[in-house]
């Protein structure tokens, strides 16, 4: 039991990250309430999905925690938590805070940024709502809120940090399945936990943290069961910058021809006589 | 709570959530935990990373199935086979704690000669009078213990018109100090025998019969929970609503105490039974009751022309021989000091007669069906949506149409304050809003953060909450509303000094108040039920002080301790130094965080391992120390001797831990206290569509009351062609109970935004219902639609040979609020278990229709033809 | 439902469980999955077959501004360099205008998508080379302020005769407009391809060829409806731009990338087509046929033209709508291949089944 004034000790500077642990997980969406609460984010709508108990959805503008609910076999005798079989995982999504961050590198107004913690941070006074974030994230987070015209995202609650207070929603998980904390010691821990899951019989635990693409890992990384597939994780999730050399190179040589085209044309027809 | 209340001594979890990680197998049923109460649930994963095995228990797979180990479906309303099946396989496979059992349980007492069993009177006790359908239970008691009668009849806690709150203790049938014993546990008449035998059909085979769990699942539970006991390993048990919303819902809890008593699990860490209660101070509602028919601290409230012609009566009755009740009258007077103050004297046996009588079923069901057949004027209803939380929604609206007045007192515009206007019934044209007579109050209150005041929770814990802003507008207090209308009361009785208004005038009513508002003061009424010595006027420490001769006082007594000084408030402290929260809130009684802990020595006084040391006998220091309050007398050794003379623990042997019953002994056979028996005996739901494969000759529990009539019909089961399908109610984490906290907040709404039916692909394919189409849901009572939600977390279980399919149900919904649905509640009916007069909400029938009902009265046309229809 | 059963499952319900694991949706009758699919999260449907990337937000003025900016950096160029070659200088006058005029209308559909115009200034409030959209943002405003003042030198010039001003305005304006009219008229093919969105994103190679030659194109379309019927070079280059349009699309027909599916099927893929047709093999056809008749020249030189600028919307309005299909596909991001044909579900096996009634 612990006050709410209790300090992370992490000071600015050092980079900071989040290790969800669907493994511990037990689907109280309280992660995804505190955030709203925090951050005065409204409700997104009252749909019934059917999809399980997800009637949120997905991450965007206005839930930046997003927990997911996936349903596999059941078989009587067999808990959700036993090493044979995956039955009802659930899984507490978020801005991945990219190494590399396809947002960031997109924004043109420079409303996103890097913070003193090592994470990506949308301004939202400077965003203008050119929306080309939403369509540079490669896990579709960050989204337009058509109504105020600017992007939102998690800000890692940026402002309880340079307060010394871990975020909202690490902070409202019961079960400490969202772990906060410094990157190298969660990047560790991980590995650890993945070893113990592991010698439980759980062979299908994994860790998700894109390291070996060009996002070049995650500040908020996740342990999960079965594929990443399933919960909407791509294997391989690509930084859109490393598109630019091609599409810039592709882009002069067709300036060169066309101005070319324009110089000759002119030159052998655009004389009079 | 009287299922744990006579099992162990009192109506409360014996544990603290905390308490749960030292577990090695944590069997949660009845209660979807993971999602009624996810932050104690932080402990059952902490302790199922540490290796314990978690099983869970439940006719769905729930959120807490899919963090457990092990999980069981099983037919909703057959948890007594289920249990059953595990005390057999506990005493067939000698797994039980012999040295716990044999000392600190009754298994080795010898009952009365004519005693008969269920067992052997195919589903009947001895007792059972056929024509009043109830049990004179004297024929359970122990051999050799004398019957306590008045005028040759009525036992205690067998009264017409009482709930089982007020013998939650149980044991006030008879002298149960004396009485036979047999240390070899072979005597034939001997609780351990008789157990034997009357579990004895409960096997394996049976299970798989009633419950639907196949034996190869049963047996994996039964053998990974019977590991969980012993010197070195502990088990708890979790239960929440699924058990209690039955018509037999405290023998399902007798159950789980019989096993917890078999394995050695009360008193020890990491052991016991976690009732996991539901509002934030649920359990502190029963500890200062707002039941009809007991007083603060598990005191009974008198009943007419029975137990209560005389004080001294009273006293006799309710008394115990040995054991904490003998102190019974040291409570009682303290608190009837507490009420009535200098007006309470020896003369007028301290104002004894200002309490009123029971007089009949005054119970929240009870009242409902009067105020339904015109016999109530006028209605408070603070913090409760009965128009939607209570069962048979239908006819609690019709009920409160009857009234003069209504006053709801609550943060939001709820169903019940509205139901003249805006209810089905009116849409219906069932009810006319022209034509209800009804004056409703809608008042503004205040919630828990714009007031002081105290939550006892699910652990026995109070903890104190302080205003942390002004309440809006005009939203007061309940102590504010509830203390001034008092004091009007008091004034005008004060002017109209009539024999009727002598209770008035004598009780105390003063609190400091504060403010513009005159909020009174809430520590003042914390002061008054912790207690004080009157001759000082100091606040006491420990309930061990007070007396029986007017000078002391305490609203109740349990909770003395909390405020031992002026300047402290133990509830209010919130320095957790120790795993079990030591210095965070105060755990009555006397902050004992796992209660009968004498139980965690063995009869020696010794831990009876080093893995599981918890309170233990300090030889040098002659006192109980250890990790805990002892729950026992400080300072009495092991070896000690009962001294009848002295009452209270030292009437006690120094070895036996159940201090709250006369032989200080947990009971796994309980001699008196409940209405329908003394051993949990399995009977089916009021409705159920599988017959009682025990006890053909009684379908249901025999003493459970139906209120069957025309506004509250009930389906003819077992086999009611109309109605094929288990039904059964619950939670969602993402709601609060009847919806008036939750439905008005967007963002919980927006998680569960609607009414739905859980059903499995087995069933959507047999009803020809689609994924996230309409349903209606039809009962005896009423019709409903909701969303269909296909989900392979349900799964048909095969019972007797037949597939039976299961209905789920969240009841949340209502008309008002952000998001609003059909009233799940208008399908249950009204029923009134024996011993609480708890509604069954677990386990009934149903049918289950594609598409959604027709709206305005064409509804009930729907529902008349529908139950009309034998195919 | 009395009929007795010794396991939990029956073979048919085993069935459509495998179907809907693996599908996502159900075929066989009795769980008829009506307008929703059986919720299902697995590797085979991802998260309820709910798409991973979100759909770009771009209003619909975004693709005109591709078009009008396409053509604006292209005529720029035009206009800068037509008389200093050619003898040309109606034509270039006219292009610089129409550039001028452009640039400051692409400005315009700019900031109505971001809703106000201070929001415009928020993009100039730092440069980013690794931003697309930051780059095009200054390059947008260099090429306006180029264009601007070219257009006030050509004023000046009306004016007073000689002006050093104008020489100077001139001189800056139409090197500026050569040099970022080169970028302007094709970045918006960098912009959308440099993203997350599959369909974009592969061909990102192509969509700044494809996008700056149907820029050149427009420019020489408006520039012919405008009544520069008769120039050859303009007519030159239009060929040049169609047939290299042609073989764009050829190019992408012949690409078998799922990716692509939203530019060959759907609205998005008919919108891609009739674009390849209308700026690739039909101008080519109107412009040399227009070579062989003089009575009939301008007509169908306005028709290229014409066809040229349709075709030009299409390809704008279907790429930038390709990306929001493209976005929804769930598949694609998730690397989960498309069920073939050998795995589908039996139908005829399914009727066979007799169903159950209560
Ligand atoms: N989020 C949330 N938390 C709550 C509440 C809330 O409304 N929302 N309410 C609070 C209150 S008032 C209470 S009383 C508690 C109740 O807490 P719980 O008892 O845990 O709540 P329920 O969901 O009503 O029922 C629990 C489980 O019983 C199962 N069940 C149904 N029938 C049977 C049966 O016959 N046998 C067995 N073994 N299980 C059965 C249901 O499937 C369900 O999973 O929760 C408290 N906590
Ligand atoms: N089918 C079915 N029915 C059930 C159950 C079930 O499992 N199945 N469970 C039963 C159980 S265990 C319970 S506890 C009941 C709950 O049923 P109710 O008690 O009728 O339902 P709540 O919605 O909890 O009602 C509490 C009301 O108090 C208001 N409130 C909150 N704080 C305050 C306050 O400080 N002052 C005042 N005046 N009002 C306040 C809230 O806004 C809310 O409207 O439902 C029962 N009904
Ligand atoms: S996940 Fe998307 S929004 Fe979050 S940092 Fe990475 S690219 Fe940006
Ligand atoms: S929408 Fe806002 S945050 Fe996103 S790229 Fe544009 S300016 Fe940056
Ligand atoms: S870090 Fe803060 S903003 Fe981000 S999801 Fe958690 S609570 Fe929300
Ligand atoms: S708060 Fe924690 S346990 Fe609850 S859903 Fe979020 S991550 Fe899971
Ligand atoms: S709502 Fe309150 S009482 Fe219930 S689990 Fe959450 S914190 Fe505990
Ligand atoms: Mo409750």
């Amino acid at each position: 039991m612990s006050g709410a004034t209790d300090h992370t000790g992490i000071q600015p500077g050092e980079v900071t990250s989040f290790l969800t642990d669907s493994t511990l997980c037990i689907g109280c969406k309280a992660c995804e309430v505190a955030c709203k609460e925090w951050n005065g984010i409204s409700a997104d709508g009252y749909d019934f999905t059917g999809w399980s108990y997800d009637n949120t959805a997905a991450l965007g503008h206005s839930t930046w925690r997003h927990v997911k609910f996936v349903e596999g076999e059941i078989t009587p005798g067999i808990g959700g938590n036993s090493a044979q079989q995956l039955s009802w995982e659930f899984s507490s999504d978020v801005c991945k805070h990219c190494e590399v961050a396809g947002c960031l590198e997109a924004c043109p107004t420079g409303s996103l940024v890097r913070t003193e913690f090592g994470s990506v941070f949308l301004q939202p006074d400077i965003c203008n709502g050119c929306s080309y974030c939403v369509i540079s994230c490669p896990f579709g987070v960050v989204q337009k809120n058509e109504d105020d015209g600017r992007a939102f995202k998690c800000t890692f609650c940026t402002d309880r940090q340079k307060a010394g207070m871990m975020p909202a929603c690490a902070k409202a998980c019961p079960t400490e399945s969202i772990k906060f904390g410094r990157l190298d010691e969660l990047k560790v821990e991980a590995q650890v936990r993945l070893a113990t899951l592991q010698s439980r019989g759980m062979t299908d635990a994994q860790i998700y943290d894109p390291t070996h693409t060009s996002v070049k890992g995650i500040h908020s990384m996740f342990i999960i069961r079965g594929e990443p597939e399933t919960y909407n994780l791509p294997p391989r999730p690509e930084v859109p910058t490393i598109y630019l050399k091609d599409a810039w190179k592709s882009a002069a040589f067709e300036a060169v021809a066309m101005v070319g085209a324009v110089v000759a044309s002119f030159f052998f027809l655009g004389r009079k006589g | 709570m009287p299922g744990l209340g006579t099992s162990v001594g009192r109506g409360g979890a014996t544990t603290a959530q905390q308490s749960l990680a030292d577990s090695d197998a944590i069997l949660i049923m009845g209660s979807s935990m993971a999602e009624q109460h996810p932050v104690g649930y932080q402990w059952v994963v902490e302790a199922r990373e540490r290796g314990c095995k978690v099983i869970h228990v439940d006719p769905r797979f729930t959120r807490t199935s899919a963090t457990a180990d092990i999980w069981v479906p099983l037919r909703a309303g057959s948890d007594i086979v289920f249990l059953g099946g595990l005390i057999h396989y506990v005493l067939e496979n000698e797994k039980w704690f012999k040295e716990y059992v044999l000392h600190y349980t009754n298994a080795s007492t010898i009952l009365r000669d004519d005693y008969v069993d269920a067992e052997d009177a195919g589903g009947l006790f001895s007792g059972w009078d056929a024509e009043k359908k109830k049990y004179d239970p004297e024929t359970w008691l122990y051999k050799g213990s004398e019957p306590k009668k008045e005028n040759g009849q009525s036992l205690p806690g067998h009264h017409d018109a009482g709930g089982g709150h007020a013998k939650d203790r149980g044991g006030e049938a008879g002298n149960t100090t004396e009485f036979e014993t047999d240390d070899t546990l072979q005597h034939p008449r001997c609780i351990f025998q008789v157990l034997k035998r009357h579990f004895a059909r409960y096997t394996p085979e049976m299970v798989e019969r009633s419950c639907g769990v196949p034996q190869d699942v049963f047996l994996r539970v039964a053998e990974t929970y019977a590991a969980a006991s012993g010197r070195s390993k502990t088990g708890c048990i979790c239960y929440a609503v699924g058990w209690t919303q039955h018509s037999t819902g405290v023998q399902i809890i007798r159950a789980a105490a019989i096993l917890q008593l078999l394995l050695g699990n009360f008193g020890r860490p990491g052991g016991g039974i976690l009732a996991l209660r539901g509002h934030a101070s649920i359990q502190g509602s029963t500890d200062i009751p707002t039941l009809y028919d007991i007083l603060p601290g598990y005191m009974p409230m008198p009943f007419f022309d029975a137990d209560s012609k005389t004080f001294e009566q009273y006293i006799k009755q309710h008394s115990t021989e040995a054991g904490l009740w003998t102190k019974f009258e040291d409570f009682m007077v303290s608190f009837l000091k507490a009420w009535y103050g200098d007006a309470a004297t020896k003369e007028n046996q301290w104002g004894f007669n200002f309490l009123p009588r029971v007089t009949g079923d005054h119970s929240e069901l009870g009242y409902w069906l009067d105020m339904k057949d015109g016999k109530l004027e006028g209605l408070f209803v603070m913090g409760q949506n009965p128009a939607v939380g209570a069962p048979n929604g239908r006819l609690q609206r019709k009920a409160m149409a009857n009234l003069k007045w209504l006053v709801v007192r609550d943060l939001v515009e709820i169903e019940t304050s509205t139901f003249w206007k805006d209810s089905p019934e009116i849409e219906r044209g069932e009810l006319r809003t022209e034509d209800i007579a009804t004056e409703v109050f809608l008042m503004p209150a205040a919630g828990p953060a714009e007031k002081s005041g105290s939550f006892t929770n699910t652990q026995r814990l109070l903890q104190w909450h302080n205003k942390a802003v002004e309440p809006p507008g005009d939203a007061r207090s309940e102590l504010w509303f509830v203390y001034h209308l008092g004091r009007m009361f008091k004034g005008r009785a004060a002017r109209e000094r009539t024999p009727k208004n002598d209770a008035l005038n004598a009780l105390t009513w003063e609190l400091p108040t504060e403010g513009a508002v005159a909020e009174p003061s809430a520590e003042a009424v914390l002061a008054e039920i912790n207690g004080r010595d009157l001759t000082t006027g100091k606040l006491l420490s420990t309930f061990e002080d007070l007396k029986r001769d007017g000078t002391t006082m305490s609203g109740c007594w349990i909770y003395t301790g909390v405020k031992p000084a002026e300047n402290r408030n133990v509830a209010n402290e919130r320095s957790a130094h120790d795993a079990l929260g030591h210095g965070w809130g105060f755990a009555w009684p006397k902050d004992t965080r796992i209660i009968y802990n004498r139980a965690s020595a063995a009869p020696d006084g010794t831990p009876w391992s080093e893995e599981k040391k918890f309170v233990w006998w300090d030889e040098e220091k002659r006192e109980w120390t250890g990790k805990d309050i002892t729950d026992f007398k400080k300072d009495m050794p092991p070896d000690h001797k009962r001294d009848l003379s002295k009452g209270g623990l030292e009437a006690l042997d120094g070895d036996k831990p159940f201090g709250m019953h006369p032989d200080g002994r947990g009971w796994l056979y309980v001699n008196s206290g409940l209405k329908d028996g003394p051993l949990p005996t399995h009977f089916e739901p009021l409705e159920s569509p599988v017959e009682n494969p025990l006890y053909p000759q009684h379908q249901s529990n025999p003493p459970s009351d139906k209120k069957q009539r025309p506004d509250n019909p009930y389906a003819s089961t077992p086999h009611d062609s109309r109605f094929p399908f288990v039904l059964t109610t619950y939670r969602l984490t993402e709601h609060h109970t009847a919806g008036g906290m939750s439905r008005s907040l967007s963002h919980l709404s927006e998680l569960q935004p609607e009414l739905f039916a859980e059903i499995s692909l087995e069933l959507a394919e047999l009803t020809g219902v689609s994924p996230n189409d309409y349903v209606t849901i039809v009962t005896p009572r009423a019709l409903i639609s909701a969303r269909a939600l296909v989900t392979p977390r349900m799964t048909p279980l095969i019972i007797q040979g037949h597939q039976i399919h299961q209905v789920g149900l969240p009841y949340h919904w209502g008309w008002k609020g952000i998001v609003t649905g059909d009233v799940a509640n208008d399908l249950l009916a009204i029923s009134q278990d024996p011993n609480v007069r708890i509604m069954e909400t677990k386990g009934l029938v149903c049918n289950l229709i594609p598409g959604r009902h027709p709206a305005g009265h064409k509804a009930l046309d729907e529902l008349h033809e529908l139950l009309e229809e034998r195919p | 439902m009395s009929e007795a059963q010794s396991s939990f499952r029956e073979s048919r319900l085993d069935e459509i469980r495998r179907e809907a694991s693996q599908f996502g949706t159900v075929q066989q009758a009795g769980i008829r999955a009506a307008g929703s699919p059986l919720p299902k999260a697995s590797p085979q449907t991802g998260y309820y077959q709910q798409h991973l990337l979100k759909e770009p937000q771009w209003t619909p003025l975004v693709p005109l501004y591709f078009f009008v900016g396409g053509a604006s950096g292209s005529l720029g160029v035009i206009g800068s360099l037509a008389d200093l070659i050619g003898e040309n200088d109606d034509l270039a006058r006219k292009a610089r205008h129409m550039a001028t005029a452009g640039s400051t209308i692409s400005s315009v559909l700019l900031i109505a998508d971001l809703g106000r115009p201070s929001r415009f200034l928020n993009m100039l409030r730092i440069f980013k080379p690794q931003s697309v959209m930051s780059v095009g943002s200054w390059v947008l405003s260099g090429f306006s302020a180029f264009a601007a003042a070219s257009t006030l030198a050509d004023i000046l010039d009306t004016q007073i005769d000689g002006s050093p001003i104008a020489t100077f305005l001139r001189t800056i304006g139409r090197t500026g407009c050569t040099v970022l009219g080169m970028p302007f008229h094709n970045y918006t093919g960098v912009l959308i391809g440099a993203t997350a969105i599959p369909v974009w994103n592969n061909r990102v190679r192509s969509l700044p060829r494809e996008f700056g030659m149907s820029g050149l194109q427009s420019a020489v379309s408006l520039l012919e409806l405008s009544g520069e019927t008769d120039s050859n070079a303009l007519n030159a280059i239009g060929l040049v731009a169609a047939a290299f349009e042609t073989w764009e699309g050829i190019e992408l027909l012949r690409t078998r990338d799922r990716e692509l599916a939203p530019t060959k099927q759907g609205l998005t893929g008919a919108l891609i087509q009739t674009a390849g047709v209308l700026s690739g093999p039909l101008p080519i056809a109107l412009r040399l046929a227009s070579l062989f008749t003089s009575r009939r020249r301008r007509r169908l030189r306005q028709a290229a033209a014409l066809s040229g600028i349709i075709g030009s919307l299409c390809l704008r309005y279907g790429w930038v709508a390709a990306g929001t299909v493209s976005a929804r596909d769930w598949r694609i991001p998730l690397n989960i291949p498309e069920p073939d044909a050998s795995t589908s579900f039996d139908r005829r096996a399914a009727d066979s089944l007799t169903r159950r009634t209560p």
